[in-house]
């Protein structure tokens, strides 16, 4: 899909280079005054293309937010985000709403399927909001990749949590969106079903160059992940070239998490 | 436990308004009815038993034997003041240059205690050769009025005499007013016009008189007489029952429609304290983790209700008595059910207070055991919508089924014998379990619409689809309070426009002609030509006269007819059957008294002529009706003896009646006019006023069933919350999500409309047989306009329902799928 880069008057014309998804000054203030509270202090992070990145960071360091903001789910106070060669923070509701159907696919942690469509149509939901039909063979492949053939016309009540993922997974890859936001994506399952779920999403990173971006408070997660950026108090701190879970878990403790 | 109510209510008071506005709108339909109901009563009292209200004691013969001699007896009684026999005269009565009519003279009381009567302008009689006469009439004082004395065995005038206009009365709201005139004179006069005894004796205690002692005291001075004494009230109250039945059946009717609407805000209500109790889920844990108990809980639910439910139906109560108010002053006196300023008794504010708080007290009970099952844990994990599993549903439904087919035999069986009552009752018993098989009928309806739906409308269409389907209890609850005002409203339209045709119809058959003029001499021939000239007069054809001489040899008044004229004029010969050439008509009476069988050969003479005729056995016409041309040739010079005339449709018939009788008595003085114009005219009035109520109600229940549909969506909603988050995270935009909530609105509101429609016009044309099976022709006739216009207005309302709870969704963050984890 061809994104056409949008240039302002005025400013610099939008870099275009490798980054799927890049903050500047990025910040997030809930309340005003006294009461204040900066979920994010001034954030600048880079994601590249067809990279696999894990935000990590003690509770209350704004991984959250940062996540929210840079998809288009929450507007930012102040700062810029980009996705590609266009800026969201520029974009109202409505506009925001089709990008995120069209470049972005999401994965959160609980509560991820709508209870009424069965597995097919909840896969084919975010396409069909935007008034698209999925590829065929792309369909197939992703479902089979995610093993859900026999699953489609199962309901989500009739899924196990693994299952259920698998599901949100296929919905996230099948638009080929721009970036994969995942929110806590195993923080509801078992190890086994975790695991599962992160070889797919590494997967679909090494074989389809998908970009993704999770979420995690789990250093075992986070060592799935090509790279790690760590957040404390709504600032960066630190980056992990290649974790592995000692190596997360070594950096959080720097951090007092 | 109690500040924590308060501090609910309080914090939710929008949501409660919502609750309370049903609640006003049932009870003060309730007290509405019930004051209006004592008002019709009071009213009344005054005008129907004014004679009696203002005396102490009633006196009456119940043999009808004469009272005179006793007039002197009770005089003398201690405690009594004076004693005023009643006395009437039947006479006939002309006012200048009109035709003469029956007047009824009543006695003036020569005590001024006992004189009920209401002058409004001039006084009352004083001396004989004086007449006070009844409103409405168009005398006016001063007057001279013609009076024919008549002999009441014979009707033959007896002497005639003229009497002088005093004063006018005011009869309003006194049904018999407007059927025959009435007049007051003294009773010396009263007398000389020919009055009866008096039958009944009215008397007046003296000053510091106990009326119950004055009642035993009468009682006992006339011991061993046929007679019944009574107090004034009493006596009021029995004139009043004599002409009350069907004002006594209105308010039945009305309460019928009140108990829908308590039942209609009894479900919203219930749905509305359920939307509280699920937003409020976290808030009732919380309550349970820091100590309350689960009967806390439910008390503090329950209260919540109780000062609801108790504020609600005081307003209501206020509004209804205001509602009453605004149409005792709308119908006022001059209409078949008289009204005259409120009369608000206190059974009527009791039973308001009472229905309007209960109704919202056992609707809460159900949300109440929902609350106690928040368990202490809710406040600390996501919410989790566990589908509510219907219980006790086979035993509802079994006894819905057994209703809705016992009702239905009970209806059949009213259909088969022509009677309301058994219809009534199966109607009421099959309708009880109409609504308690909704619950299992309706689910599978919404759902089977949606899927056309889903088809029709894409992806909100079948996500609307899903929902509306997914909590079948409530899906069905909704669409009962809509179903129900629905169904009644149908069956209302349906019923009034089937009695309106069939009434119509059997009005046309006895009553063909709209205006008959009749004389019992000849009618001038330019006569005819003259009324037709009448503004709202269609057309006309006159009927020539003559005695002839039958089979019997008897002299026979018959009349000569010309069909072709007739025909245009008449509005149905289905009872008045039109002679052909050589053929006669024969009523009933006249075969029987010349042994004539229908197809018989009658010869008729006249003098010298004489023609064989073939007779026609039936019709309701008064006298044998003749071929004009055959009469004629018996009779050349027949006069006109009878004209019929065909009003125009529409509002003037009235003032066209006014202007024939007025043509009629000046052209021939001794001629009469009758016509059921005026009636026809009066049926449409209380059938139009009836469909006007209908409408009003359809306004209740459509309002009421409209906060429930929002209620249920603002649930659906709040409940819904993560899913709708998710939605827009996914993609879908706010105006694709206030779609999604209009097509689940419609999809609920649009079932219980046309189910509504469904059921409802059965019972419509159900009623209409049972209570007209009687008469000989029952038209079905269905409105389909109205009926359409029924589910167009239902379904727009649910559609309207959605606006606020569809914003809401709209509002609501993508973030909320994540962040209410």
């Amino acid at each position: 899909m061809s994104v056409p880069v949008m240039t302002v008057p005025g400013e610099p014309p939008a870099p275009v280079s490798s980054a799927a998804v890049r903050a500047t000054g990025l910040t997030k203030v809930y309340g005003s005054g006294e009461t204040a509270v900066h979920a994010l202090a001034g954030v600048d992070v880079t994601f590249e293309r067809g990279g696999f990145t894990a935000i990590m960071g003690p509770s209350g360091s704004g991984k959250s937010t940062l996540m929210h903001c840079l998809a288009g789910l929450d507007a930012a106070t102040s700062g810029q985000v980009w996705l590609g060669g266009t800026e969201l923070t520029r974009l109202r509701d409505d506009q925001l709403t089709r990008l995120r159907r069209e470049r972005i696919g999401f994965v959160f942690q609980a509560f991820n399927l709508l209870p009424v469509l069965d597995a097919r149509e909840n896969i084919v939901l975010p396409m069909q909001l935007a008034g698209r039909r999925p590829d065929p063979a792309w369909f197939d492949a992703v479902v089979a990749r995610l093993g859900l053939r026999e699953r489609l016309r199962h309901r989500p009540s009739e899924l196990s949590g693994g299952q259920q993922q698998r599901v949100a997974i296929a919905r996230a890859l099948l638009p080929r969106p721009d970036v994969v936001f995942a929110d806590e994506p195993t923080g509801n399952l078992d190890s086994r079903a975790g695991a599962e779920v992160l070889d797919l999403l590494r997967s679909s990173v090494r074989e389809t160059g998908q970009t993704v971006v999770m979420v995690t408070h789990d250093p075992t997660a986070a060592s799935y992940a090509d790279r790690v950026v760590l957040l404390a108090d709504g600032r960066p701190a630190g980056e992990i070239d290649r974790p592995t879970a000692a190596s997360v878990l070594e950096a959080l403790r720097g951090l007092g998490g | 436990m109690l500040s924590t109510t308060l501090a609910g209510l309080r914090a939710h008071l929008p949501r409660l308004v919502a609750a309370t506005l049903a609640v006003v709108i049932a009870t003060a339909f309730v007290a509405a009815t019930l004051v209006l109901n004592e008002t019709a009563r009071a009213t009344l009292l005054r005008a129907a038993g004014a004679q009696y209200v203002g005396a102490d004691a009633v006196v009456t013969a119940r043999d009808g034997g004469s009272l005179a001699g006793d007039v002197a007896t009770l005089t003398a009684l201690p405690g009594v003041a004076a004693v005023d026999p009643t006395a009437t005269a039947d006479v006939q009565a002309a006012l200048p240059g009109r035709s003469a009519a029956y007047l009824q003279v009543g006695s003036v009381a020569a005590d001024p205690e006992l004189r009920w009567q209401r002058v409004t302008a001039g006084a009352l009689p004083d001396r004989p050769g004086e007449l006070a006469l009844g409103l409405p009439t168009d005398a006016e004082v001063g007057d001279v009025v013609a009076v024919s004395v008549l002999d009441p065995a014979t009707g033959d005038v007896t002497a005639t005499a003229e009497a002088t206009v005093t004063g006018l009365v005011d009869l309003a709201g006194d049904p018999a007013a407007g059927v025959y005139a009435h007049g007051y004179a003294v009773p010396a006069q009263v007398s000389a016009w020919g009055a009866t005894d008096p039958t009944e004796l009215r008397v007046a205690a003296a000053p510091g008189t106990d009326p119950a002692g004055l009642v035993a005291t009468v009682a006992a001075a006339l011991d061993g007489r046929d007679v019944t004494v009574s107090t004034g009230e009493e006596a009021a109250a029995s004139a009043v029952a004599y002409v009350t039945g069907n004002r006594l059946a209105l308010t039945a009717v009305l309460l019928v429609f009140a108990t829908v609407a308590v039942l209609v805000a009894g479900l919203v209500i219930a749905n509305t304290l359920a939307v509280l109790v699920a937003q409020r889920t976290r808030d009732l844990a919380l309550l349970r983790c820091v100590g309350a108990t689960s009967r806390q809980v439910r008390r503090s639910v329950l209260a919540e209700a109780a000062v609801t439910g108790l504020v609600a139906s005081t307003v209501g109560v206020g509004a209804g008595i205001g509602l009453a108010a605004v149409v005792s002053a709308l119908v006022g006196t001059d209409s078949p059910i008289p009204l005259e300023g409120v009369t608000v008794p206190l059974y009527a504010v009791a039973a308001g207070l009472a229905v309007g708080t209960l109704t919202t007290l056992v609707a809460a009970l159900g949300p109440a055991r929902a609350a106690t099952r928040v368990a202490p844990l809710a406040a600390l994990r996501p919410a989790d919508p566990a589908p509510l599993r219907s219980r006790g549903g086979l035993l509802r439904f079994a006894t819905g089924l057994v209703l809705v087919l016992g009702g239905s035999a009970l209806m059949a069986l009213g259909v088969v014998m022509a009677q309301i009552y058994p219809a009534l009752a199966g109607g009421a018993a099959s309708f009880l379990g109409v609504v308690l098989l909704a619950q299992r009928a309706v689910p599978p309806v919404v759902a089977a619409a949606g899927r056309a739906l889903g088809r029709a409308g894409g992806l909100p269409g079948r996500l609307a689809a899903g929902n509306a389907s997914r909590n079948p209890r409530r899906t069905a609850a909704t669409a009962t309070a809509l179903l129900i005002g629905v169904t009644l409203t149908t069956a209302m339209v349906v019923g009034a426009a089937s009695t309106r045709a069939t009434a119509q119809a059997g009005l046309d058959s006895a009553y063909p002609a709209d205006v008959e003029i009749g004389a019992y001499g000849e009618l001038p021939s330019s006569l005819l030509p003259q009324l037709e000239e009448v503004d709202g007069v269609a057309g006309g054809t006159a009927l020539a006269g003559a005695d002839l001489t039958g089979p019997d040899g008897q002299p026979t008044w018959v009349q000569g007819v010309d069909p072709a004229d007739a025909g245009a004029v008449l509005r149905s010969t289905a009872d008045l059957p039109l002679p052909a050439l050589g053929e006669v008509v024969l009523p009933p009476w006249a075969a029987e008294v010349w042994s004539v069988r229908d197809g018989d050969e009658v010869t008729l003479t006249a003098g010298a002529n004489s023609r064989t005729l073939t007779a026609t056995v039936g019709g309701d016409a008064s006298t044998p009706l003749l071929y004009a041309a055959d009469l004629r040739g018996l009779v050349p010079d027949a006069p006109a003896a009878t004209l019929w005339l065909r009003l125009a449709d529409g509002d003037g018939q009235r003032d066209a009646i006014a202007e024939v009788t007025e043509l009629t008595g000046a052209a021939a003085p001794d001629a009469y006019v009758t016509g059921l114009a005026s009636e026809r005219a009066a049926i449409d009035q209380v059938l139009d006023a009836m469909l006007l109520v209908v409408t009003g109600l359809l306004g209740v229940a459509v309002l009421i069933a409209l906060i429930g549909v929002g209620n249920t969506l603002a649930l659906s909603v709040v409940e819904r919350r993560q899913e709708n988050g998710l939605l827009r995270a996914l993609g879908l935009t706010r105006g694709q999500m206030r779609g999604l909530l209009a097509w689940e609105a419609l999809l609920v509101a649009g079932v219980a409309a046309v189910l509504g429609v469904l059921v409802g016009g059965a019972y419509g044309l159900i009623g209409t047989a049972s209570l007209l099976g009687g008469q000989d022709v029952v038209v079905v006739d269905v409105p389909w306009v109205q009926v359409g216009g029924i589910v167009v207005v239902a379904t727009v309302a649910g559609l309207l329902a959605s606006v606020l709870p569809a914003r809401r969704a709209a509002r609501t963050a993508p973030v909320a799928a994540i962040a209410a984890v």
